[in-house]
């Protein structure tokens, strides 16, 4: 019986935590709801993993983001519009008050149609350009899929990409097969500003551009942008930790481009034989949408804890002040989710770092936190570091500030006030051997007081060798 | 008009590439100068799509560099849609294009100065790698070759452009708080010999006070005279050496100010009688 | 019948105990005038803590008596100088906190709960009555004639001098201090006439107290030793003076040094030089008048004084060399302006720009002393004529007093008391002729002066002789007492108007009259900190100019950058800087000092001159100090040289924070293009600033405190102008073609 119940409790727990860790109400905007056939797969990927989708179309009289100053929807795709402006329901405004409120978007382009206004100052303001006709096409003339785009060569095959930089977690190529390609078909790119909330998850190859197919149909003189400035599928994640992501062809997640049969171009000399095969494409639009609607690469911290770590000191847990010069004992403790659950966060890669800082204006102390298997459970990591306060009172925070490309923020600040050495916290003075000859000197002069008043009040008159000076000295005494 | 002039070659290509599957492109006559403003000589050299130069070009703050090269497909000159002259900065891998300006002929020709590089490159220490890429549509084989190495010389006058990096979110160097030095103490030794030379004075004043005829001869009298207040003054100023001991040990101010108190006021009543019995032995001349 | 009164109350002034009686009656009433008169803002007002620096004192005392002794003397304050802190237990003076902790547990052990604010506002008064009894016990050892200590009562009790700075209320350092002054004074005189060790002792103690309540105590550390040095120049050295001195100098000395705020300074810095100088000359001069007693010859008694001279010379060298070998602290900067006045304005602006150490103006003397301005140099001229021990302090007093009261405005205090004194010397003596009501005999005077004469023949000191002073007509001396009755009320009525038309404003509350006559109360600043302290979270960090740090610690109990207690120069600056430069500077400044919100003191609305905008020049000056590269005064002058708010103000002075955040907004509340500055009486540019790192919180009914909060970062990294130009409307501009040279993306 009893294993039962926790038979349904554990089934209710795994079907609230296959959620996101935002919420599940998600806003599909499409400019005809029979559009959506085109993305069955995708959507119903999404379905299974527990969203629960709304189609609406930009001119809808019902669509609201907000409903109370809250927000109506977790999150949004936005699948292209043949529109040119999206209406007064998603202005770039109120599209920024969304990213503001924590909602998620994912906004996908099409080389075909125009990139609405609305979205268009949307990407402007997170600094994101987009070529200026709005119809910029990516072609390569070296990756190309053969057998769907042996002529335009507007269909890009790419390898799934890897992390951008050594020490960023891989989310969208580690444990695809290899040789698996992903299929870009007639997508746009668009160039990042050079901003760090940007990061561009799929890069085109350095020999693939973009051009106007109406204008540069010939050669291309004057280009937009080329090779791997052009970000094919672009992330941009706010302080707030609100996710954007920018896939430049929606094409890519239609139902015909997942698991389609692709091949790269045969090639002459110094190339190896074609390599074909199936596209990775569904995996790769669930990482996509996973990673967008905080499914995964979303951290929490769990619990922060700092304390004395002195011999015999009361462990009183987050004092709010501590004093200068002793040593003190942080610990942080963190999950990652990863699609269902939380799990213990591991750093990406050895070369990265969680670090502490302590602080007062500037860091006086940046030291990085060290797993703590004590302190650790199932689902969360505890990270924690030992040092000795710093020698200047003020006050301080201790502060991770956990930023990564792809992870959500992780900013904690906590305060506290540093006090000086209070009246009797110091060595006393017959600790320090240079004090003393001075409390020797005090030690005589009382006893010298002692004996002086003793011999001054009981002290009998010397009988003088004369006799007589002993009562001349009296006698002047007398008379003064 | 332009419509059609777009559209005719479109469909050459695509009849181009159905005839000639395995034909690759090329280009001859391929050359690069670069071209002083003020001496306006010219240092030319022939560019091979196999293999690059071996000497690197280099451009200076006030030079163009000039890249011509007729492009050819499968030998034949032709124009491709695609023509680039790529820089890449060795370190970073960062890479900048430069489309060619192509004619029909397939002669093509494309110049590069210092205002037209981006920061990265014109910041580089090393010299720009560069490449040339000629490709097209259909299934012509598509060239990129590199040519030749391309050494940035800028003008020791001119400030080097400057150049912050961007802000990446990633691991800082470590910081540790450097301590003061602790107070130093000096040598015990040296300590210990000046306590005992102060402790020394002590036995010094009572061997000098008894020298000099100092003696307690008088105690019997002055008890006699007035025992209560005597021993009273005596042991109350004993007890306020016994009271600052206290203090510098363990008492706090306020245990201490009421015990004083007491101890002054106990000194005062008695000290009046028992200096008073002192002031009376001075002027009996006994002292 | 008025007559017999006359007879009855003459008879009654004869006995000896009825005197003493009517003494402390007429004493007891002058402290009671001299308390009821500070009660002028209690009554008009309300019970409230004055100004600035008592607000401080306020809430050290709350902490006080909340936490106890030793919480206080190793109290580390978190909530003033963000985010460093402030050592507070180390760096102030105890003596006032303590007293009103001491007199608030014992009326509680007493069973009188009285809330402690009434113990600080009424600190003062109180302290005023204690000052008149010293100002009376000090007098009376100047002169036999006891009127003049009870004049000299009178005028300490209600002199505007002192009352500017002790009205109910004003609980700052001053309050006990000249009460300590005065009657440390007295202790050194009665120490100094009876060659006592016991009042010596009593005048250390209470000079441990002066040290312990106020940075003055300077004053009696160098007055002292110099009332010693003028006695021992006139070759009055005597074993009084001896064991006087010395006691004084060595328990006052260690008294002081345990006020951790002091510590070692009495052995350290060149203020305290001279009195550690006199002891060591006193020990030597000592000896040699041991040896000149014991040895008595002519010659040798010249080579000792030669060589006393030398030696103090010798000492004077010593103390020179050791200043610049850097092991005696030079004069601070405070001590150089009080020497030359322009010194603090070219180094250190931040002493300069307090009001109370700018010199004083002429008038502020009379305004301040009224008759007694000119009784002053009568009184000093009497104490010339009897030259005692005491009459030389009184003249040192007066000489050292009136050029430091002439320096600095605030030095006015010390001045005062000796004022009094001599302006009660003179004043009595008058009296004392005149009010005789018996005419001498003019027999007996002749008799008296014949004798006198052929005294003063024999001894051949004719001209040092008093001439004989008698006034023989009633007439005149009605004329003269009835002229100095008109004087002395007079100056009653110059005081209490004084006092209840200038000194009596809390200056957190300001009043003004409406048209018909009826008093309104101008309550901004409550206003404003009662909105910080219900609309923010507890420790948010207000950045103002300090001027408002303590009531802003004190009333909106919030933590703010800098405050009244100027101890770091370079972080008031850094608020200057931040005040005085464009958004995009302060920004990150306020940014890393984690500034929550901005207060700003602004009077265009109401025509209030204290505003931030006529302090603002201080705080550039402040900031360019530290920064001149980056700050620079004469950007904020037209080139005509003409400090402007109006639309010819300069570029950086419309852009800067301090500007913007002023005249934010202040357009809508006049018809297009009528903004008016009703202080400084321009007309505003038509279009206002624009604020883009700041958004308006709060402003106050009048305009005077207005409340910016500090915007955070942008959540999608933009900078903050195009982030307020995007929720204004306009649209980013297609970055098409960007100026300077392209740059690659990293990464």
């Amino acid at each position: 019986m009893r294993s039962l119940i926790s038979f349904f409790v554990f089934l209710f727990a795994a079907a609230v935590s296959a959620l996101s860790t935002t919420g599940n109400r998600l806003l599909v905007i499409l400019d005809d709801v029979v559009e959506k056939a085109n993305y069955s797969k995708f959507l119903a990927d999404l379905e299974s993993r527990g969203f629960q989708l709304s189609f609406e179309t930009p001119k809808s009289e019902s669509l609201a983001l907000f409903h109370l100053g809250e927000r109506s929807y977790d999150h949004i795709i936005f699948f292209p519009t043949k529109t040119k402006g999206l209406g007064p329901k998603l202005t770039p405004n109120l599209l920024v008050d969304f990213l503001n409120a924590k909602g998620n978007l994912l906004v996908t382009l099409s080389s075909g149609v125009p990139t609405p206004n609305s979205l268009v100052s949307l990407l402007a303001e997170l600094d994101i350009q987009l070529p200026a006709e709005r119809t910029g096409l990516v072609v390569d003339h070296f990756n190309y899929d053969a057998s769907s785009a042996a002529d335009l060569h507007d269909v890009l095959l790419l390898p799934p990409p890897g992390p951008i930089r050594p020490d960023v977690k891989d989310f969208f190529a580690a444990g695809a097969p290899k040789d698996s390609l992903l299929a870009f078909p007639r997508g746009v790119g668009a160039v990042l500003g050079p901003g760090e909330l940007l990061t561009p998850i799929l890069r085109a190859p350095r020999t693939a551009y973009s051009y106007n197919p109406k204008e540069q149909a010939e050669t291309v003189d004057e280009l937009f942008a080329a090779g791997e400035q052009l970000a094919l599928v672009s992330a941009f994640q706010a302080r707030n930790s609100a996710r954007l992501t920018l896939v430049g062809s929606a094409e890519m997640l239609q139902d015909k481009w997942f698991d389609a049969e692709v091949s790269q171009p045969s090639s002459g000399a110094g190339k190896k034989a074609a390599a074909a095969g199936k596209t990775f494409n569904r995996e790769f639009a669930k990482r996509l949408s996973g990673w967008t609607f905080n499914e995964i690469g979303v951290l929490r911290v769990n619990w922060i804890e700092h304390h004395l770590d002195e011999p015999g000191a009361a462990n009183q847990s987050n004092p709010a002040i501590y004093r200068i010069k002793k040593d003190v004992k942080y610990t942080i403790s963190l999950s990652e989710h990863a699609w269902t659950a939380w799990t213990p966060f591991t750093l990406p890669s050895a070369s990265d770092a969680l670090q502490l800082e302590f602080s007062m204006l500037s860091p006086f102390h940046r030291l990085p936190l060290q797993p703590d298997p004590a302190l650790s459970t199932d689902d969360a990591a505890a990270y924690s570091a030992a040092f000795r306060l710093p020698d200047q009172h003020g006050i301080f925070n201790f502060r991770v500030s956990y930023k990564r490309p792809l992870l959500s923020n992780v900013e904690e600040k906590n305060t506290v006030s540093v006090r000086h050495m209070a009246h009797d916290e110091w060595p006393r003075s017959y600790v320090i051997s240079g004090a003393w000859p001075w409390i020797a000197g005090i030690g005589v002069t009382v006893a010298g007081w002692l004996a002086f008043c003793a011999l001054w009040m009981f002290s009998a008159p010397v009988p003088a060798p004369g006799g007589a000076a002993g009562a001349a000295r009296a006698e002047t005494k007398k008379t003064q | 008009m332009r419509f059609a002039q777009s559209f005719t070659p479109a469909l050459l290509l695509l009849a181009a590439g159905v005839a000639q599957a395995a034909s690759a492109w090329g280009f001859d006559e391929g050359s690069v100068s670069v071209v002083g403003r003020k001496s306006g000589e010219a240092v030319k050299e022939k560019l091979n799509a196999r293999a690059p130069l071996s000497k690197p070009v280099s451009l200076g703050s006030t030079d163009t560099l000039k890249l011509s090269l007729t492009a050819k497909d499968n030998g034949k000159a032709k124009r491709p849609h695609q023509a680039f002259l790529l820089l890449q900065e060795q370190e970073s891998g960062l890479e900048a294009p430069f489309p060619l300006t192509v004619k029909e002929n397939g002669k093509a020709v494309a110049q590069i100065s210092h205002k037209d590089l981006p920061v990265q490159l014109l910041a580089a220490t090393k010299p720009l790698k560069a490449s040339v890429v000629l490709a097209s549509f259909g299934s012509a084989q598509g060239l990129d070759a590199p040519v030749f190495e391309l050494k940035i010389e800028t003008d020791p006058n001119v400030p080097p452009p400057a150049y912050e990096k961007p802000l990446r979110y990633g691991k800082k160097p470590e910081i540790h708080h450097i301590f003061r030095p602790d107070p130093k103490s000096p040598p015990k030794v040296v300590s210990l010999f000046f306590t005992l030379a102060v402790v020394g004075t002590l036995p010094a004043l009572l061997i000098g006070w008894f020298t000099l005829g100092g003696n307690l001869n008088h105690l019997s009298k002055a008890i006699g005279a007035a025992p209560l207040s005597h021993a009273t003054f005596f042991g109350s100023i004993l007890a306020m050496e016994f009271v600052f001991i206290m203090y510098y040990t363990s008492w706090t101010l306020f245990q201490t100010l009421p015990v004083i108190a007491a101890v002054a006021v106990a000194t005062v009543l008695s000290g009046t009688k028992a200096l008073g019995e002192v002031q009376s032995r001075r002027l009996a001349g006994e002292r | 019948m008025s007559a017999d009164l006359l007879q009855v109350l003459a008879s009654a002034g004869k006995g000896k105990g009825t005197r003493s009686l009517l003494r402390v009656i007429i004493l007891a009433l002058i402290a009671g005038a001299a308390v009821s008169s500070r009660l002028f803002s209690v009554i008009r007002f309300e019970s409230i803590i004055h100004e600035f620096d008592p607000w401080f004192n306020f809430r050290a005392t709350k902490y006080l008596v909340a936490n106890g002794f030793y919480k206080f003397w190793d109290w580390f304050d978190d909530r003033t100088w963000h985010p460093l802190g402030r050592v507070t237990g180390g760096t102030l003076y105890p003596g006032l906190m303590v007293t009103s902790g001491v007199i608030y547990h014992a009326l509680r052990a007493l069973t009188i709960p009285v809330d402690i604010r009434n113990i600080c506002v009424l600190l003062a008064p109180g302290f005023s009555g204690l000052t008149a009894i010293a100002a009376y016990l000090l007098t009376n050892e100047m002169t036999p004639s006891s009127s003049a200590g009870l004049l000299a009562a009178l005028f300490v009790g209600i002199a505007p001098g002192y009352i500017s700075r002790s009205v109910a209320g004003s609980y700052d350092n001053e309050a006990i201090a000249i009460f300590l002054l005065v009657f440390t004074f007295y202790l050194w005189i009665k120490a100094l006439k009876q060659g006592s060790m016991l009042w010596g002792a009593l005048c250390a103690l209470f000079y441990g107290y002066m040290v312990a309540s106020w940075g003055g105590y300077a004053f009696i550390t160098c007055l002292l030793p110099l009332h010693a040095f003028v006695l021992i120049c006139m070759g009055r050295y005597s074993t009084r003076l001896y064991v006087a001195y010395t006691t004084w100098y060595a328990l006052g000395t260690l008294a002081s040094m345990q006020i951790p705020f002091v510590g070692f300074l009495p052995v350290k810095t060149s203020e305290h030089m001279p009195a550690l100088g006199i002891f060591g000359f006193l020990q030597l001069l000592a000896f040699l008048d041991y040896v000149r007693s014991a040895i008595p010859s002519r010659q040798f008694q010249t080579f000792l004084w030669l060589f006393a001279g030398a030696t103090f010379g010798l000492g004077l060298l010593g103390l020179v060399i050791a200043t610049s070998a850097g092991f005696i602290a030079p004069w601070s900067g405070r001590f150089y302006s009080l020497w030359d006045t322009g010194y603090a304005k070219i180094h250190i602006p931040i002493i300069a720009s307090v009001s109370e150490h700018q010199p004083t103006a002429w008038p502020a003397f009379f305004f301040d002393l009224n008759m007694l301005i000119w009784l002053f140099p009568v009184g000093v001229y009497l104490c010339f004529q009897e030259l005692a021990d005491e009459h030389v302090f009184i003249v040192v007093y007066a000489l050292f007093g009136s050029y430091f009261a002439g320096v600095m405005v605030r030095l006015m205090l010390t001045l005062t008391p000796v004022v009094c004194v001599a302006a009660a010397i003179a004043v009595s003596t008058l009296l004392d002729a005149y009010l005789n009501a018996k005419s001498p005999n003019p027999e007996e005077v002749q008799a008296l002066e014949s004798s006198e004469g052929k005294r003063a023949v024999k001894s051949g000191l004719r001209s040092t002789s008093k001439p004989v002073v008698g006034v023989y007509g009633l007439w005149g001396k009605g004329m003269v007492v009835g002229a100095m009755v008109v004087y002395l009320l007079v100056f009653v009525l110059h005081c209490t108007w004084v006092t209840s038309n200038a000194y009596s404003s809390p200056s957190v509350v300001l009043a003004s009259r409406l048209p018909d006559g009826s008093q309104h109360i101008i309550d901004d600043y409550r206003e404003a900190y009662q909105w910080l302290r219900q609309n923010t979270r507890e420790d948010a960090k207000i950045m103002s100019w300090w001027d408002y740090g303590y009531q802003i610690g004190g009333m909106a109990d919030r933590p703010t950058l800098v405050d009244n207690n100027t101890w770091n120069n370079t972080h008031i600056a850094t608020v200057g800087k931040a005040m005085s430069s464009r958004e995009e500077v302060s920004y990150p400044i306020m940014r890393q000092h984690e500034v929550d919100y901005v207060l700003v003191v602004f009077g265009g609305l109401l025509g209030y001159s204290g505003d931030d905008i006529n302090k603002f020049l201080w705080m550039v000056r402040i900031a360019e100090g530290i920064w001149p590269d980056e700050v620079s005064e004469r950007a904020f002058f037209t080139p005509r040289g003409e400090y402007r708010v109006d639309a010819e103000a300069t570029e950086t002075m419309k852009n800067s924070l301090m500007y913007k955040m002023s005249y934010y907004n202040y357009n809508n509340l006049f018809p297009p293009g009528q903004a008016v500055d009703r202080m400084r009486g321009a007309r505003l540019p038509e279009v206002g600033p624009t604020l883009n790192t700041l958004e308006e919180a709060f402003t106050s009914e009048n305009w005077i405190i207005r409340i910016y909060k500090v915007k955070d970062l942008d959540n999608l990294g933009r900078d903050h102008a195009s982030a307020a130009a995007f929720d204004r409307g306009h649209k980013k501009k297609k970055a098409t073609k960007k100026r300077g040279p392209r740059l690659l993306r990293v990464e």
